[in-house]
C-alpha cells in the first residue's frame, strides 16, 4: 500500500510540474519548429550543408536572388545597388546604410571586405564560388569593389546561400572555434540566442534590424531538434510545432490535416541515377540508352514521389536559367531490349550495379522497380544499399563504383554551371564524376560557358546548351524527376507562401506571422 | 579483494587498448573519407592534402595508430570531425543523459522484474506464471522503434499525457539555469529545488524509460524466475518451510538470497546492453545522448568521435562488470573467505 501511495504521489507531482512549465510555451510570440537534425558548421564561412535553414536567418547576403517570374531578378539585400564593367570583370555594390550587426557594430564596406577575404582566405565549403575574385577594396564607407580575374557573375554569387553571407569583424578576430562553439554575429533579423546540443536552438529578434518590425512577427524562434520524420508530423498536427521539414512521403497525410497548409513550388534538386561510362557494360552507349528506355518515369514521379518531383526536360531542373529543353526517354521495353540486342554486350553479361542512399525511401523504391521492370528483359539489377559516406567512397573508385549510382543535386549558386562541373567534367580523380565521364569537347564547351556567364548570359546559355545535348547523346545518366520543393506550416502561421524560392532552403522567419 | 580488483583493473586496460585497435581498424578500412565528407563538393586537391596533414591523415596507418594510442593514453581524443569540438567536451556533454536514463531504467527493470520473477517461482506454472512469461516475452520480442513509437502515439498523440521527445521543455531549457553537476536532470534539478524542471525532465524521460524497461523486463524476470525455482527446490527452503517460517522470509530472505550472483550478473550485463542498446531508444525521443551522436558520427565517418564514444561506452561497461564483480565478494561470504 505504502508503494502504491509513494507511485501516486510522484506521478501526480510529475503531472503538476510538468503543467506548471508547459503553460509558460503558449504565453511569449514564440514561432516553434521542428528540424531533423543538429546542425554542423555554425561558422557562415564553412557551413554547406542544412545548417544554412539557421544561418539565413542570422546572416544576410548583399543581394537576395528573386524567384523565377518576378519583375527583377534580384533584390536588394546588404546592398541596395550595384554595377558590373563592361569586361565583367569589376563590380561595384552600394551598400545599405543604417545597418548594424547583432554586436551594435556598424555595417560598412570595411566590414563586407574583411567578411569576403575571410571567407576567400579561409577557402573551406563553397569558398570557391570566389574563385575568381582577386581583390575587394572598400572604396568608401559604403562602396565596395571586387575585382575579378575574369568576367564573373558576381550578383549570382554575392547572393548565394553558402559562403556569401557577410560575418562581423569581431566574429572573424574570435575565430573560427568561436564560432562553431556555436556563436554568431551577422546582421539578419535574428540573434543567435543559446543552443542545447542535440536539443534546440533558439534565435531572438535584432531589435535593431534595419527592416524594421511589425506587429504579429515572431519575437522568438525555437529549433527542436526532432530526428524522427513521423514525430515531427505528428508534432505539426498536434500543433506542438508550427512548422516542420518533413518527407515527401508525410505529405499526403498532412495535407489531410485540418490544421495543417502545405505549399509546394519547382525547386533547383533534380534526382538521377548517373551511369558509369567506364564500366562495362554500362561502358556501352546503347546499353545506358537500353537502361534509360526500361525506367518507369510516370510510376516514379506520381506514385513513389506521391507527384512532388515532375518529369524532367533535361539533365538540369526546368526552373534553372540555362536549362536547355529535350525529348527525354520514356519507357519502352520493347525498344529498350532491341538496344540491348544491338548494343554488342552478350545477353549473359547483361548485369548491372546499382549504389543509392538505403535509408532514402524514393530511391530505394524506385531502385526495387527499376530492378523488377529489367527482370522482364533479362537483365540482372544487383541492389547495393547504403549509406552515403560509404556508397560515395566506393562509387569514386573506379574499380568499386557501380554501373548506376543514385544522384540528386542542388547548386552552390544560381547557375547552371554547377551541375555540368560537378557531375561531368572531367576529373583527375573522380568527387562528384560518378558517370566516370571523360570527353576534352564537352570540357571545353563547359569552360567556355562558364568564361562568358557573367558577361554574356546568351552564350553562356548556347553553350551550356550544347554541353547538355552532349550529356543527352551520350545518355550519362537517367535523368528522372525534378523535385518540387514544399513547406508545411501550421495554418494560424502567414507568410510561408513567400518562402518557396529555390535558391534558399532557409525558411524566412522575418517573413512570418502569426494569424 | 583489493588484488583481485587490481586484476581485473589490467585486464581492463588490455580489453580496451583491443576495443581500441578493433575501433581504429575498422574507422579505417570502411570506404569513404572522412575529409571530403567535411569538406562538401568542389573542394581543391589543395585543400584536400592540407585537411588531410592537419588531421594527420597523410601518414601511414601505423603511424596514425600510435599517435591515436599515445593521444589516448594523454587524455586528448582528438576534435569531433563534424563539430569541430573536442570529442571529449561532445562525450562529456551526453554521457550524463544517457547514463541517467539507462540507470533509471535498469533500477526499474529490479525493480519490477525481480518480484515478478519470485512471485512466477513461486506460483509456478499458474495462470499469473504463464500471463507473465506471456506477456513480458512479448516485451522484450517487440522492436524497440515500433514500440517506441507506439508508446508515443498512446502517451501524447492520443492521451496526451506526456511529451513526445526532448530532454526538457522548450521553455524550461531557455529560463532554468540550474547547474549540471551530475549530468543527471532530475538529480540536478532535486538539489537545487527547481521544482518545475524537475517535473518537465520527469515527464521527458517517462516514454523513453519505459521503452527500455519492456524490451528488458523479460531477461530479468525469467532469470530470478529460473534461479528460484531451482533454489525452492533445495533442502534448506524446505527446512525452513517446516520450521514455519513465514513465506516472505523464506521467498525473498534465502531464496532470492542464494540466486544474487546469477542475478547480479544478469542485471550487470542488461545495464551494459542498455548503454550500448539505447541508440535507437534515444533517436526515437531525441534524448540528447550518446546513441544519437554516434548515428551521426558513424554517417559522416568522424571517427575520432565514433572511437571516442566506442572508448567511452566499452570503459562504462567494463566498470559496469567490473563493480558486478565486486559485488560477488558482498553477497557471498564464501568467496570472501578465499
Amino acid at each position: 500500500m505504502k508503494f502504491k501511495k509513494i507511485l501516486m504521489a510522484g506521478a501526480v507531482a510529475i503531472t503538476a510540474a510538468g503543467a506548471l512549465s508547459t503553460s509558460v510555451l503558449a504565453a511569449s510570440n514564440t514561432l516553434t519548429v521542428a528540424d531533423r537534425s543538429s546542425y554542423k558548421d555554425w561558422n557562415p564561412a564553412v557551413a554547406f550543408s542544412e545548417e544554412v535553414r539557421v544561418l539565413g536567418n542570422i546572416y544576410e547576403t548583399l543581394l537576395v536572388l528573386n524567384p523565377a517570374g518576378s519583375a527583377e531578378q534580384f533584390a536588394p539585400g546588404l546592398a541596395t545597388s550595384w554595377s558590373a564593367s563592361a569586361d565583367g570583370k569589376t563590380w561595384t555594390f552600394n551598400l545599405r546604410k543604417g545597418v548594424t550587426f547583432h554586436d551594435g557594430s556598424a555595417f560598412n564596406a570595411a566590414a563586407a571586405k574583411k567578411s569576403l577575404d575571410y571567407v576567400k582566405k579561409l577557402g573551406k565549403g563553397a569558398a570557391f564560388i570566389w574563385g575568381a575574385l582577386t581583390s575587394v577594396e572598400a572604396k568608401d564607407e559604403h562602396t565596395l569593389v571586387m575585382n575579378f580575374k575574369s568576367a564573373t557573375a558576381a550578383d549570382l554569387i554575392a547572393s548565394a546561400q553558402y559562403a556569401a553571407y557577410i560575418i562581423a569583424p569581431a566574429a572573424i578576430d574570435k575565430g573560427h572555434d568561436w564560432m562553431s562553439a556555436p556563436n554568431a554575429i551577422g546582421t539578419g533579423p535574428y540573434k543567435l540566442a543559446s543552443v542545447e546540443a542535440g536539443q534546440q536552438i533558439v534565435m531572438e529578434k535584432h531589435d535593431a534590424y534595419w527592416g524594421g518590425w511589425k506587429d504579429g512577427q515572431f519575437d522568438r524562434v525555437i529549433v527542436k531538434v526532432v530526428s524522427e520524420a513521423a514525430t515531427r508530423v505528428q508534432m505539426l498536427k498536434s500543433g506542438a510545432v508550427d512548422y516542420a521539414t518533413v518527407g515527401t512521403d508525410q505529405l499526403a497525410g498532412l495535407k489531410a490535416a485540418s490544421n495543417v497548409d502545405v505549399f509546394t513550388a519547382d525547386s533547383w534538386k533534380n534526382s538521377m541515377f548517373l551511369m558509369n561510362a567506364s564500366k562495362y557494360p554500362t561502358d556501352n552507349v546503347k546499353f545506358r540508352k537500353a537502361m534509360q528506355l526500361i525506367w518507369d518515369y510516370e510510376n516514379v514521379v506520381t506514385s513513389i514521389y506521391g507527384g512532388y518531383a515532375k518529369l524532367p526536360v533535361g539533365p538540369l531542373p526546368a526552373s534553372m536559367w540555362g536549362a536547355a529543353k529535350f525529348d527525354m526517354p520514356k519507357q519502352d521495353l520493347a525498344a529498350a531490349k532491341q538496344l540491348l540486342a544491338d548494343s554488342g554486350v552478350p545477353q549473359k553479361d547483361w548485369k548491372v550495379s546499382m549504389q543509392y542512399i538505403g535509408d532514402f525511401k524514393p530511391y530505394a523504391d524506385s531502385a526495387e522497380l527499376f530492378q523488377a521492370t529489367a527482370s522482364q528483359l533479362g537483365v540482372t539489377v544487383d541492389l547495393m544499399p547504403g549509406k552515403w559516406g560509404v556508397i560515395w567512397g566506393k562509387a569514386k573508385k573506379l574499380e568499386t563504383s557501380p554501373n548506376l549510382q543514385s544522384m540528386s543535386w542542388w547548386p552552390s549558386y544560381a547557375t547552371p554551371n554547377d551541375w555540368l562541373v560537378s557531375l561531368f567534367k572531367t576529373e583527375k580523380k573522380a568527387l562528384f564524376n560518378l558517370s566516370h565521364y571523360s570527353n576534352p569537347a564537352y570540357d571545353k564547351l563547359v569552360e567556355e560557358g562558364m568564361a562568358v556567364e557573367g558577361s554574356d548570359r546568351p552564350m553562356a546559355i548556347a553553350k551550356f546548351g550544347a554541353a547538355q545535348k552532349i550529356i543527352m547523346d551520350d545518355a550519362l545518366a537517367i535523368f528522372y524527376g525534378d523535385i518540387s520543393t514544399y513547406r508545411v506550416s501550421a495554418k494560424n502561421v502567414a507568410g510561408m507562401s513567400k518562402n518557396l524560392n529555390p535558391a534558399y532552403e532557409a525558411v524566412m522567419y522575418y517573413s512570418l506571422t502569426r494569424k | 579483494m583489493a588484488r583481485y580488483a587490481a586484476q581485473r583493473l589490467l585486464l581492463m586496460i588490455g580489453i580496451l587498448l583491443g576495443v581500441l585497435t578493433i575501433t581504429f581498424i575498422l574507422s579505417r578500412v570502411l570506404p569513404g573519407s572522412p575529409v571530403e565528407l567535411m569538406l562538401g563538393h568542389r573542394p581543391t586537391p589543395e585543400l584536400i592534402e592540407a585537411t588531410k596533414k592537419e588531421l594527420g591523415l597523410d601518414q601511414p596507418l601505423i603511424i596514425q595508430y600510435f599517435t591515436y594510442i599515445g593521444e589516448v593514453v594523454q587524455g586528448e581524443f582528438g576534435k569531433s570531425l563534424r563539430t569541430g569540438r573536442p570529442v571529449l567536451e561532445e562525450v562529456g556533454k551526453r554521457i550524463g543523459a544517457t547514463l541517467e536514463l539507462t540507470t533509471l531504467a535498469i533500477f526499474f527493470v529490479v525493480l519490477i522484474g525481480v518480484p515478478l520473477g519470485v512471485i512466477s517461482a513461486v506460483r509456478q506454472n499458474s495462470i499469473l506464471d504463464n500471463g507473465l512469461r506471456a506477456t513480458t516475452i512479448a516485451g522484450m520480442a517487440f522492436p524497440a522503434f515500433m514500440l517506441a513509437m507506439m508508446l508515443q502515439m498512446l502517451f501524447y498523440g492520443e492521451l496526451g499525457w506526456l511529451p513526445l521527445q526532448g530532454r526538457l521543455d522548450s521553455e524550461v531549457l531557455l529560463d532554468s539555469t540550474f547547474p549540471r553537476h551530475t549530468g543527471f536532470f532530475l538529480l540536478d534539478t532535486l538539489m537545487t529545488g527547481d521544482w518545475r524542471a524537475f517535473g518537465s525532465a520527469a515527464q521527458h524521460i517517462v516514454l523513453p524509460a519505459l521503452t527500455l524497461v519492456i524490451i528488458t523486463l523479460a531477461t530479468v524476470t525469467r532469470i530470478t524466475r529460473n534461479m528460484m525455482v531451482e533454489v525452492l527446490s533445495e533442502e534448506f527452503i524446505r527446512t525452513a518451510s517446516a520450521y514455519g517460517l513465514p513465506s516472505r522470509r523464506i521467498h525473498y530472505g534465502y531464496a532470492l538470497k542464494a540466486t544474487l550472483i546469477p542475478l547480479l550478473t544478469v542485471v550487470g550485463l542488461t545495464y551494459g546492453y542498455l548503454l550500448g542498446g539505447a541508440v535507437v531508444v534515444e533517436f526515437v525521443f531525441d534524448w540528447p545522448g550518446l546513441g544519437g551522436f554516434m548515428v551521426f558520427s558513424i554517417s559522416q565517418n568522424d571517427f575520432p568521435a565514433v572511437m571516442g564514444t566506442t572508448l567511452f561506452l566499452a570503459t562504462a561497461y567494463l566498470m559496469i562488470n567490473l563493480v558486478v564483480d565486486l559485488l560477488y565478494f558482498v553477497v557471498d561470504p564464501r568467496l570472501r573467505a578465499q
